[in-house]
């Protein structure tokens, strides 16, 4: 464990600002859904290519709620949700930190689980009502108003946005 | 001890029976193909409907306790006394049934001990479930203790996360997204259904045959035979409504509105091999699914708001 904490370790302070921003090295990604390209980070920008779902692409830079990507035969502006971050190979590096952080080698195999508690359904099914635990949630219990303080304490503004809705032939 | 002390106990022991069922409740039991009872198609649609009427249930409840009387340890009592009303549960009812299911929850895994970390989810829960459809629940949240990835809704409003997935978390927008999908999850009451078919089906299968109503043995076995149960997961487009509505409520919250993409995102990083991930994959939608049906719901709407905040400075570490 030890071992993969200082790989981490060296792996993050020599990639920072992948992290951060994506400003350097291209991240692989690729497209969950056809969409178009634009010339600029805009739904009203010019439309300079497109991409099919399951296409690679390399991710050049973020801005606000756009990406610009490189794909196939073209590139330019797509929205951030049109796109899966991380390639589907192995040799991504956020990926790889992701594994490390999680405890898993490089080799997609599980290390040791020794004192690692998960949740089986084995242990779901065998569970036992914990009644002082419950009563400890519950005593965390706020307000509406609280919520609202804290809310405001963080510059928090509730804004009008309607329910998305299902669009049909959206996911298979 | 009084008769009715007796009572209690008895029921309060079968409730632990019931418990592996309600368990597997919050994994969601969606489908009612190995239900209990080899039933004829007219009973569940009997119980669907029953479900959906809600108004209608002046005249049956006769009905409902005649067979409650008979097979009354085998159906849910709650704390209660009065015998829980499956068709048209209250709200209270609704509440002492999730109580039950988190508080079994809590004795898989425990609350993380560490009081200022379960303020802030609290704090964030709150806040984005005010912008849901039922702000006037008593919203609870807790994170526990599990290296899993996964997240739990029970009922009335109780909302658990683990410490892995949290620790996964980089942001306050983040949080608010994936307690937006669970608090979702509770709005549209996707557990309670499910459970209420699965208790209106036992208790139809108690009235159609005294053999079963009579035999609790077999009732048990049939709700707490958890293998199969456990195995099942809410309805597919419970999980796609959930993330549509969680990404909805947290935007309302004044939050920027991809944090729980980018958890999904990460989520989608993870290998099916990962046994952190094994019970979220097996009972959820792929993560990259789940990112192309929320890319399609969302399309264009999210393009003027820009003034959504992430907070990461006020987001809560972990110690």
């Amino acid at each position: 464990m030890k071992h993969y904490l200082k790989h981490a370790l060296i792996t993050t302070s020599l990639i920072p600002l992948l992290y951060v921003g994506m400003s350097t090295a291209a991240e692989k990604g690729s497209a969950l859904k056809n969409d178009s390209l634009r010339t600029e980070p805009y739904a009203d920008a010019k439309i300079t290519g497109s991409f099919v779902r399951g296409e690679s692409l390399d991710i050049i830079k973020k801005q606000g709620a756009w990406l610009q990507v490189k794909a196939k035969k073209s590139s330019g502006w797509v929205r951030l949700l049109s796109v899966k971050r991380g390639a589907a190979t192995s040799s991504n590096q956020t990926a790889g930190v992701l594994a490390v952080a999680s405890g898993r080698a490089g080799t997609g195999q599980v290390v040791s689980t020794t004192g690692v508690r998960g949740l089986s359904e084995q242990e779901l099914k065998a569970a036992k009502f914990n009644e002082e635990e419950i009563k400890t949630l519950e005593s965390y219990t706020l307000s509406a108003e609280k919520g609202r303080a804290f809310a405001k304490a963080g510059n928090l503004n509730s804004i009008a946005f309607k329910n998305l809705k299902e669009v049909k032939g959206g996911a298979q | 001890m009084s008769p009715n002390q007796t009572i209690k106990n008895i029921t309060t022991t079968h409730q632990h029976r019931l418990i592996s069922f309600l368990v597997a409740g919050l994994l969601g039991l969606a489908s009612l193909q190995s239900a209990a009872f080899d039933l004829k198609g007219a009973l569940k649609d009997a119980v669907e409907k029953e479900i959906g009427q809600k108004s209608e249930s002046q005249a049956s409840p006769t009905e409902a306790n005649s067979n409650t009387e008979s097979a009354k340890p085998n159906h849910t009592t709650t704390s209660s006394e009065a015998a829980f009303n499956w068709k048209n549960p209250s709200t209270a009812e609704e509440i002492s049934l999730g109580r039950e299911i988190a508080g079994n929850l809590l004795g898989a895994a425990p609350l993380v001990k560490d009081a200022a970390l379960q303020k802030y989810v609290n704090s964030v829960g709150r806040w984005v479930a005010s912008q849901s459809e039922r702000p006037e629940l008593p919203w609870r949240f807790g994170v526990i203790e599990s290296d899993d990835l996964n997240a739990f809704a029970a009922p009335g409003g109780y909302i658990m996360l683990t410490k892995g997935l949290y620790r996964k978390l980089q942001n306050e927008a983040q949080l608010a997204g994936v307690l937006g999908h669970e608090i979702a999850h509770v709005v549209k009451k996707h557990q309670l259904k499910v459970l209420q078919k699965q208790q209106l089906l036992n208790i139809g299968a108690g009235f159609l045959s005294d053999k079963y109503a009579k035999d609790n043995a077999v009732i048990s076995k049939a709700i707490g035979s958890g293998a199969e149960i456990s195995a099942r997961s809410l309805d597919k487009t419970a999980e796609y409504e959930a993330d549509r509505l969680g990404l909805s409520y947290a935007t309302r919250a004044g939050y920027e509105p991809y944090g729980l993409t980018d958890v999904l995102q990460t989520l989608g990083q993870s290998s099916n091999g990962d046994s952190s991930v094994a019970l979220l994959f097996k009972t959820h939608p792929h993560p990259d699914e789940r990112l192309t049906a929320l890319s399609e719901s969302v399309g264009g709407q999210l393009d003027k708001i820009n003034n959504g905040k992430t907070l990461e400075k006020r987001f809560y570490l972990l110690k």
